[in-house]
């Protein structure tokens, strides 16, 4: 789980372009919109589009996405089990 | 004084002619169904408000198409030629460069009709209009906004009668641009019902032809009684939750036909059906209404599909035939009230005498534009006065501009030592003002904007910002648009940015401005190819008659290695890479302002017609211009070098101009908007009364109180005096 959250740290850096921010700095726990990091509703969307990319994972309605971008470690949590779920 | 609607043309999904849109409107017919124009790649297609029979008349884009078939239908009974054309569009040949660009060709030929401005150039060669061919970008408000500018360029008595209105056509760009935003509903759009998930794109054209007269002509159908632009200066792409800068238009254009809400009779709807939309757009109407009854009301959205562009005049014309024929028109799709929206539109077409209407169109980068259209002969207010004719003058109270050097000063230094700015605008540079984190999801052409705007105020940001913004752009945001086909091509259709689809918005970058500086005013964005930043000023000399408020004229474009060679056809002769742009900030003058700006001409050439004579005449005839221009800043896009330069040469035998004429092209490289890079460069001149060393002569010249004149030839002829 550790590698996955340090690998959606990353995807979501460069998805976002944010400036000046590496993995370290982002605390998987805190909140993801709307905190410390300035996401805003058209970042989930970015992200969301990343998401159905690179790991399958479709994300369409808001409560969902409430939900899932709640942190980095709950989406964590959603994409391993959208995944696992999928291979079941 | 009136400004009558005397004839309309329309083309949607459900219907090609005012005749058959009045047939379905009686009839409620549906016209939402899912895309058929381009195959979806894995994904089945999703509900769209699209055009069926569609028969091309000449080889041009589908958005051009379309917009002639409803210039031709306005113009039918029409005598004479319209005094101009305005036109909003988003999308112009972007169905055709999408299909391009996919499959490789780069031949620029092949992207002539890309520009947005190219569709208005093609109605006013239809109609053979002579005057100003104005192209306005504004997102889905664009119709209206278009409608507001010949509003009040016949209000005072620059024209007659004009053709006014909106096209947009279905393309990749906004199929797949709002879907990214997670804006459309899968099962077709449904306005204001419980259960609305997102609007269905669409397609269409409406043009109006607005006519001048002291009473109501006989073939009047209703009359423009007034309008109102606003900014909610809030978001780029959602519309502010209590619906605040919708409320502001919407009070704006009833305090400007005269008439308060009690007087309204209908309520033509935005009504996307996006959550967000509907409720920012109920939320204004109770707070406009209060206790009092609210009128009936209805989207055609959940019927047509959103036209985005062509939006809000389709709801000037369906408005007209609500008046004309004593119709509710019905809100197709609502079937599940919504408590929090609290009102019940219009669930099927219901007779009623409807005297006064009220029409709304919202979009993107909070732009919001209010009709309101009358009853001919029963109007319910006082009529207009008549304004005067006479150019609005414009107080320059501070400037910025980018070349290839850099800031203004930098490029004035540089211009003095013989050294040339043409080239890219270096990005530090750009970036100089700004925070990178706050502009971490901007691109060039929006961060040079706002760089530009942050520069020209400096020093009145806090005390007294820009209430209005106005910018000029030939090409838009070229960057969001390649990045957001590239994405979408290398998916096979399947992923995009929803980030690069806001930015790629003509009017990205006014809205950012707007936000920046919370412009809550009218903020136009005009396209107008390489008169674009001429439009903007003529727009906002329009538009600021009655207010003493702050104000940004903006004129830029950005260089993109791919798109500006198949774009411009200037960029494409040229082969020097080249971007920049100014920006003015402004106020309305008084007789003390030391430093002026003002539009005194403009006029569209396509159709071939000696315009020279009517510029030197407009401009105060031979003697004013040889004794109040100590020079002249001509501007000749490269790829009308043979046809400007003929231009030029004509005006200058006729005027006999004793001065020099300076060629700035030359120097600050082809770009759309380099005229903008022109007028600041001459504010700075007259600043320092004198044009340096090396600019025209070795040696400075001085200006000795003089003004320049900034003459743009070409297939638009433009003249921006500043004056001392």
């Amino acid at each position: 789980m550790n590698e996955l959250i340090n690998e959606l740290k990353v995807k979501i850096i460069e998805a976002l372009n944010l400036i000046d921010v590496v993995p370290q700095n982002i605390d998987e726990n805190a909140q993801l919109i709307g905190g410390d990091l300035g996401l805003d509703s058209i970042d989930v969307l970015e992200l969301v589009m990343m998401l159905e990319k690179d790991y399958g994972v479709k994300i369409d309605s808001r409560e969902l996405g409430a939900k899932v971008f709640a942190s980095v470690a709950a989406l964590a949590d959603y994409v391993h089990h959208y995944q696992s779920g999928k291979s079941n | 004084m009136g400004i009558f609607i005397t004839s309309m043309g329309i083309i949607s999904p459900v219907g090609c002619s005012i005749h058959d849109t009045m047939n379905a409107i009686r009839n409620a017919t549906p016209g939402i169904k899912p895309l058929r124009l381009f195959p979806t790649g894995q994904t089945p297609p999703l509900p769209v408000g699209e055009i069926s029979s569609l028969s091309f008349i000449d080889d041009v884009p589908r958005t051009h198409a379309l917009a002639r078939i409803a210039a031709e239908e306005a113009m039918k009974d029409a005598g004479d030629a319209p005094d101009a054309v305005v036109i909003g569009v988003t999308t112009g040949g972007m169905s055709v460069t999408e299909e391009l660009l996919k499959t490789g060709i780069l031949d620029p030929d092949k992207y002539k009709y890309h520009s947005t401005g190219s569709v208005g150039e093609y109605v006013a060669r239809h109609v053979e209009c002579n005057g100003p061919v104005l192209t306005v970008s504004t997102a889905c408000s664009s119709g209206a906004v278009a409608l507001k500018i010949a509003l009040e360029m016949l209000r005072s008595g620059k024209a007659k009668q004009v053709l006014a209105g909106g096209v947009d056509a279905l393309c990749r760009l906004t199929y797949y641009g709002f879907h990214a935003l997670q804006l459309v509903d899968e099962t077709g759009a449904h306005p204001f019902d419980r259960k609305r998930r997102g609007m269905s794109v669409g397609e269409g054209a409406a043009m109006l032809l607005l006519t001048a007269a002291e009473s109501p002509p006989q073939n009047a159908l209703s009359e423009l009684l007034g309008a109102g632009l606003s900014c909610d200066a809030y978001h780029p792409a959602a519309p502010h939750p209590e619906g605040l800068g919708a409320l502001t238009a919407m009070q704006d254009a009833l305090s400007d036909a005269r008439i308060s809400p009690a007087d309204i009779d209908y309520i033509h709807l935005h009504g996307t059906g996006t959550v967000d939309n509907d409720l920012a757009e109920a939320r204004a109407i109770h707070t406009l209404f209060r206790d009092r009854p609210i009128p009936p009301l209805s989207s055609q959205k959940g019927a047509i599909g959103h036209s985005l562009a062509a939006a809000g005049a389709m709801g000037a014309v369906v408005s007209t035939l609500s008046i004309t024929n004593s119709i509710i028109p019905a809100n197709t799709g609502f079937h599940d009230p919504d408590p929090l929206l609290n009102l019940i539109p219009a669930v099927k077409p219901v007779e009623a005498n409807v005297t006064t209407v009220l029409a709304n169109s919202f979009g993107f980068g909070g732009n919001n534009a209010v009709l309101v259209l009358g009853h001919p002969q029963r109007r319910k207010s006082s009529p207009t006065p008549m304004r005067t004719a006479r150019p609005v003058h414009l107080a320059v109270l501070g400037s910025a501009c980018f070349t290839g050097a850099g800031n203004a000063k930098r490029t004035i230094e540089c211009l003095g030592h013989g050294e040339g700015v043409r080239g890219i605008v270096p990005s530090p540079e750009i970036l100089k003002l700004l925070s990178e984190k706050y502009v971490r999801r901007l691109k060039r052409l929006c961060r040079m904007v706002l760089s530009l705007a942050v520069s020209a105020c400096e020093g009145h940001e806090k005390t007294d910002p820009p209430l209005a913004v106005y910018f000029g752009t030939g090409w838009g945001g070229m960057s969001e648009t390649y990045d957001f086909l590239s994405k979408l091509y290398a998916s096979e259709e399947q992923f995009t940015s929803p980030t690069d689809f806001i930015g790629s918005v003509h009017n990205a970058a006014a809205g950012h401005v707007a936000i920046r500086f919370q412009s809550t005013g009218p903020n136009v964005t005009t396209t107008g190819g390489d008169c674009s930043f001429e439009h903007a000023l003529y727009s906002a000399s329009l538009l600021s008659h009655d207010t003493d408020t702050p104000l940004l004229v903006i004129g830029a474009d950005e260089y993109h290695d791919t798109l500006s060679h198949l774009f411009d056809a200037s960029v494409a002769r040229e082969g020097f890479p080249a971007d920049g742009g100014g920006a003015l900030y402004l106020r309305p003058a008084t007789s003390e302002s030391p430093l002026q700006i003002c539009l005194s001409f403009i006029a569209y050439t396509g159709n071939n017609r000696n315009t020279i004579s009517e510029l030197i005449s407009t401009l105060g005839g031979a003697k004013r211009i040889n004794d109040q221009f100590g020079a002249i800043l001509t501007g000749i896009p490269a790829a009308q070098r043979e046809s400007g330069e003929a231009q030029l040469n004509t005006f200058l035998s006729m005027t006999g101009y004793p001065h020099p004429v300076i060629d700035y092209r030359r120097f600050v490289g082809e770009f759309a908007t380099a005229s903008a890079v022109a007028a600041v460069l001459a504010v700075s001149f007259i600043q320092a009364d004198e044009i340096p060393a090396n600019v025209c002569r070795e040696h400075s010249l001085p200006l000795r109180g003089r003004g320049i004149l900034v003459l743009g030839f070409g297939s638009h002829i433009s003249a921006v005096e500043i004056t001392p």
